[in-house]
């Protein structure tokens, strides 16, 4: 029998193979290069598929598979780690970064962009980077694709490289993400020097190493005679500084807004399944690391709970449909970390999965909507598009309605299981309890700038000629968005917790039956093994489990219906004004993202002004000492200036003559020649 | 007799093309460089060293013959390579044909003599990196110098007699340093040695054959040998605070000239800190750690910071090779497998990548006049390969895994993090891993600044794409790069093989 999983290299591979095609010879190929990227995100996407099949089948796969550099103290390796989590996850990557190829073709190609072999090929790249990194075995290959996401986010970021913008935007994200792999790189190397692996699954793997360290059987390195468990927390928070700069969590997360110069369907890729989505899938990947630290889960949780409110209040005034976007990912990926704070491992993937498909949708239905309306995305210039671009209406309202947790579209489902994980764990840990009361809070104002978007943009009168003449778009932009649009009304499906807990339906949690290995995976990374090792208790309101899960749904699908009437009260109208004078100064605020962004601008212009410092200091005062050692010397030996004839030659045989002479000097003084 | 045919063979392809005319001079030196790189490969692919050259492994193609006699110790003609000088000779061929490609372009006078004079130099490094005996290295050491000065003093920029005599003197001074410093020990050991052999000489300190000298105890005279000679080659490599050669000289030296500066010549330093401070004195390096490892990390970070002050391209890449010595002399002091061969691997890797990139600024140079920050922008408009491979290099310069900077930065952060024999080691590596970040600021808002955004240069002439001649080095460092990156193991596994014994010489006494 053929066994897919000798294909998972291909899966990463295939998109590299069009990276380099389209590089080498994109410009002789059709489209720029489109074809082969669309052909080898869909092998991938089969394979992946294949892949995923085999798991269901029962069968993982953990191998390493090419050694970096040898050592005695450690080998540095390759592996494929194929088990449940990343099985999905490469079904995730590869179809969204299929759709964005097929989307690209209407979105960059009809639109007559220039450099579309640069585009393809960073396309490709960074499909191939995130798959990397998918399969990763190890923390130090997942750092590296990491980094290589990185890399590729800013040659897509800065794309329009002849325009001030982009290369800034560009900069940015890749400046303040390496900030936070920074931390990460520390965290890695500290794993190594930890635990002597950095492998994720097996008996030999450091989260097992830990687990059995923090029992007492095994024996580990910490720094300066640390106590375990205080070496473990910082560990965790160190490579938590990558996933906070990645996945745009509080106080990283202001390269993101920016990165909107990229262009859309770039967007799409970034947010939906690759490089944001990277951050969180990390901390689910090394999960049996972090549910052994308390500590760490509990900063996780409140960063989440902290960074999902934040950045939904800042999305409540922007005017730009992709600003709206950018910020409602950033609240988004706090949703998955409070999750994952909480000891919702399931509830996050989840979150991730159904976020992946609602939020390509959004941003590629924005992409159909910026073709539509000529590249201005302003929303205010906008209105009443819902009769003239009917299928990109109808498939961003289902986005939207997943974005703002109503039932029974996908985000519902899984917002409300974070949600609940938070609170049932929240009930015995009063900080966990902040995170999800924050992450409440946080409802009603996502479904209010949510239909905000929708009103402003698809509702009410055309505010311009544009909008009253907006361009048609195609199929390869209406059939990616049918797709998405489909799969965001209905992934729901796969995690029907509430319902089964009401109905007392069992089996209908496919996906906390997957992530539990029921069907087949890997000992040790398993929903059931992290619940067991992790510190959490659930506690219930009134009703036990099944009040709890009823008051949690009820409660937060309350809240997002009150936003969401909200903003049809405000712009559901033919005219809307905007409503956020009302707000007064708090609006400045908001509009400029509580002046974060001045906040790192300062910091950047103080450590230029160390730098300036630091230079004067080495011009005036070392290179000072040294020239004025020299001209001392010089001035001292007033007959040596007849020498200095300035004919170089003279003055390299008197050096010569001198280091001679000095052997001689030496020679004699040593009793050589005697 | 390989080696023998490498030195002399360079050394007759110097005098050659300083007699050949100019107008085929550049060609000419180039076709006859590519033969010591196609000896050098011959030579890794029959080498069979294995260990420490100098305690006591199998040195591959080693020859002795005995010279002359000096104070009762013999001087020989001892050369011979070990998995840490391999690389360094392969690099050092390697660098060279592309340096001269790249001369192609800006150098327009006295064309025979330049050639000839980067053919010396090289036949020069290749005997640093090959001699075993401390006489014939320190000849090779100096001569080095020699080329160097006349390279930077007739064809450098405005101020390049300044800097020329700077970058000598200061060099010199600090060889009479380390001279006087490992002459010191030489007599100190009396009797135990009979010749000027580095294995020798390192065999005889481990056995613990210093004496007394002069009245001092012999671990005086090791302390103060180590001092002397730390001190000496530090201004080499160099380290914070006796760094201020090396920008002027960078400034004012001509492309192909600071590639080879800042690709061979500083590896010449670090080479020999390993060589002499840490093989022969490990027990001293090692109670000097915290120290030196301080040294590495003002090195680094104050580097970087000058390097982000910088407005001049060339100023910037200049001194970030302040930084990334840093990393190599934390990976010497940590005395760990992944810390000694991470540095001898970093060797390697930034003569490659700082010499890509002093290559790809000579290249914008070439078309634009100026290397002024403030000068010009939008260069990706007009050399979009150029500048597509200077991006790469800078991101290699930046450690982007899968580039060969980042394999030689790895091994050293992992192999300085839990180091045993370096008190704080963690702190010491965590405070020094901060430079990945300034080098990204630098480097990144310096390429925004002038290769994004709109196109803008003031001249009176069209600004075109550069010819293939000068375009086609940068893609095969580039290559090479990824290459070590991606296969680390090709050098790292016989480098491993050699820093193992350095390692060793530390932990039998601690």
């Amino acid at each position: 029998m053929v066994n897919a999983f000798a294909y998972v290299p291909a899966v990463v591979l295939l998109p590299f193979v069009s990276f380099l095609v389209a590089l080498g010879a994109g410009r002789y190929l059709p489209k720029g290069g489109a074809f082969g990227g669309i052909a080898a995100t869909a092998g991938s996407f089969l394979l992946s598929v294949w892949v995923a099949a085999t798991v269901a089948g029962g069968r993982a796969y953990n191998e390493t598979v090419y050694t970096w550099a040898g050592g005695d103290q450690f080998e540095l390796t390759f592996g494929l780690l194929v088990d449940p989590l990343s099985a999905l996850m490469l079904v995730i990557v590869t179809l969204v970064a299929l759709l964005v190829h097929v989307f690209s073709l209407g979105y960059m190609n009809d639109e007559g962009e220039t450099g579309l072999p640069r585009y393809y090929a960073g396309l490709g790249l960074f499909t191939a980077s995130m798959l990397g990194f998918v399969v990763a075995d190890n923390l130090l290959m997942a750092f590296m694709f990491f980094e290589l996401v990185g890399l590729c986010s800013y040659l897509l970021i800065g794309f329009h490289f002849r325009e001030p913008g982009p290369p800034s935007a560009a900069k940015k994200a890749f400046l303040v993400t390496r900030f936070g792999d920074y931390f990460f790189l520390v965290g890695v190397v500290a794993v190594f020097a930890t635990f002597g692996t950095a492998a994720f699954a097996g008996d030999g793997s450091f989260p097992a190493l830990a687990e059995a360290a923090l029992e007492g059987s095994a024996d580990v390195w910490t720094p300066g005679g640390l106590e375990l468990g205080t070496w473990l927390t910082v560990v965790g928070l160190l490579v938590l500084g990558g996933v906070v700069g990645k996945s745009a969590q509080f106080p990283l997360h202001t390269w993101l807004p920016d990165a909107m110069e990229g262009p859309t369907p770039v967007s799409a890729l970034i947010h939906a399944a690759t490089m944001v989505a990277a951050g969180v899938y990390l901390v689910a990947r090394m999960y049996g690391f972090y549910a052994l630290t308390p500590t760490t889960l509990g900063v996780i949780a409140f960063i989440g709970g902290f960074t999902a409110l934040f950045a939904a209040t800042m999305g409540v005034v922007k005017d730009e449909l992709k600003q709206v976007l950018a910020y409602s990912t950033i609240s988004q990926y706090g949703y998955m970390m409070l999750a994952l704070g909480a000891g919702g491992y399931v509830a996050a993937v989840f979150h991730l999965t159904t976020h992946a498909f609602f939020k390509a949708l959004l941003f590629l239905g924005a992409g159909s909507v910026i073709i539509a309306m000529h590249h201005n995305e302003d929303m205010w210039d906008m209105g009443g598009l819902k009769s003239k671009l009917p299928v990109t209406y109808y498939t961003f309202l289902a986005g939207s309605l997943a974005l703002a947790g109503i039932f029974p579209f996908a985000g519902f489902w899984s917002k409300d299981e974070v949600l609940y994980e938070a609170l049932v764990h929240g009930l015995n840990d009063p900080l966990l309890l902040g995170g999800y009361l924050m992450g409440l809070l946080a409802v009603p104002v996502t479904a209010f700038y949510t239909f905000r978007m929708v009103f402003l943009t698809f509702h009410g009168d055309p505010r311009t000629e544009t909008a009253r003449d907006p361009e048609p778009v195609r199929w390869n932009v209406k059939g990616p968005l049918m797709v998405l649009g489909t799969l965001a009304v209905g992934t729901g499906l796969i995690n029907m917790v509430p319902v089964q807990k009401v109905f007392g339906l069992e089996g209908i949690d496919y996906l906390h039956r997957w992530l539990d290995n029921e069907w087949g995976g890997i000992a040790g990374l398993s929903s059931h093994h992290y619940a067991d090792i992790g510190p959490y208790s659930s506690g219930y309101l009134v009703g036990g489990e099944t009040g709890t899960v009823l008051v949690g749904a009820a409660v937060s699908l309350g809240l997002a219906l009150a936003g969401l009437g909200l903003a049809w009260r405000f712009y559901n109208v033919a005219s809307p004004t905007e409503h956020t004078a009302a707000l007064g100064g708090i609006k400045d605020v908001l509009y400029n993202n509580y002046y974060l962004d001045e906040l790192q601008v300062w910091i950047a212009y103080r450590t230029a002004d160390i730098a300036g410092g630091a230079d004067t200091f080495d011009q005036g005062i070392i290179d000072g000492v040294v020239n004025g050692i020299s001209s001392v010397s010089l001035a001292g030996g007033g007959r040596i200036r007849r020498i200095q004839t300035g004919v170089v030659s003279e003055y390299a045989a008197m050096l010569t003559l001198g280091l001679i002479a000095l052997l001689v000097v030496l020679g004699v003084g040593g009793g050589w020649f005697l | 007799m390989i080696l023998e045919a490498l030195i002399a063979f360079t050394f007759l392809a110097a005098l050659v093309v300083l007699l050949a005319p100019d107008a085929w001079a550049g060609r000419l030196a180039f076709a006859l460089s590519a033969v010591p790189f196609a000896g050098s490969l011959y030579a890794w692919s029959q080498f069979d060293g294995a260990g420490n050259a100098l305690t006591g492994g199998t040195i591959a193609f080693e020859s002795q013959f005995e010279w002359i006699e000096v104070g009762g110790r013999s001087v020989s003609w001892f050369v011979g390579l070990d998995g840490i000088s391999l690389p360094l000779v392969v690099l050092t061929t390697f660098l060279v044909p592309l340096a001269i490609v790249s001369a192609w372009t800006p150098i327009d006078t006295r064309q025979s003599q330049f050639y000839g004079l980067m053919l010396f130099m090289e036949a020069n490094l290749l005997g640093v990196f090959t001699a075993l005996d401390f006489f014939l290295w320190f000849v090779f050491w100096e001569a080095v110098l020699v080329p160097m000065y006349f390279l930077i003093g007739v064809w450098g920029g405005p101020r390049r007699k300044y800097a020329a005599i700077k970058f000598f003197v200061y060099t010199n001074a600090a060889s009479l340093l380390m001279f006087i410093g490992f002459m010191s020990l030489v007599f100190a050991l009396g009797d135990s040695v009979s010749s000027f052999a580095l294995p020798e000489i390192t065999a005889a300190i481990a056995n613990g054959g210093l004496g007394e000298w002069f009245g001092i105890a012999p671990g005086t005279v090791a302390l103060g040998a180590f001092l002397a000679m730390f001190a000496g080659f530090a201004v080499k490599v160099p380290v914070v605070p006796v760094h201020t050669w090396l920008p002027d000289a960078h400034v004012e030296a001509p492309t192909p000239v600071s590639v080879l500066l800042a690709g061979v010549l500083l590896k010449m330093g670090t080479y020999a800190l390993l060589r002499y401070n840490f093989t022969m004195l490990p027990n001293q390096a090692s109670a000097l750690a915290i120290p030196i490892a301080a040294i590495a990390v003002i090195s680094v970070i104050y580097g970087a910071m000058l390097a982000l002050a910088q407005k001049d391209l060339k100023r910037i890449v200049a001194y970030s090779s302040v930084s990334s010595m840093g990393y190599v002399i934390l990976g010497l002091v940590v005395f760990t497998e992944y810390g000694v061969g991470g540095a001898t691997f970093q060797m390697v890797a930034h003569g490659l990548i700082s010499g890509l990139m002093f290559m790809a600024v000579g290249v914008v140079y070439n078309a634009t006049h100026t290397r002024m920050v403030g000068d010009m922008a939008g260069m990706a408009d007009r050399m979009p390969i150029t500048v597509g491979i200077l991006v790469a290099g800078a991101f290699g310069y930046m450690g982007l895994p899968l580039m060969a900077g980042f394999a030689g930065e790895f091994f050293i952060f992992v192999g300085a993090f839990g180091a045993p024999s370096l008190p704080y080691a963690p702190a010491f590596t965590a405070l020094a891993m901060f430079g990945i970040v300034i080098v990204a600021g630098y480097l990144l808002s310096a390429m925004q600044k002038t290769l994004f955004g709109p196109f803008r240069l003031e001249t009176d002439y069209e600004v075109g794409r550069a010819p293939v001649h000068d375009v086609a080095p940068l893609a095969v460092l580039l290559a090479a790069i990824i290459v070590l990156g991606v296969a680390p193991d090709v050098f790292f596994e016989m480098i491993r093989d050699a820093a193992i014994p350095v390692v060793e010489g530390v932990s039998a006494d601690v």
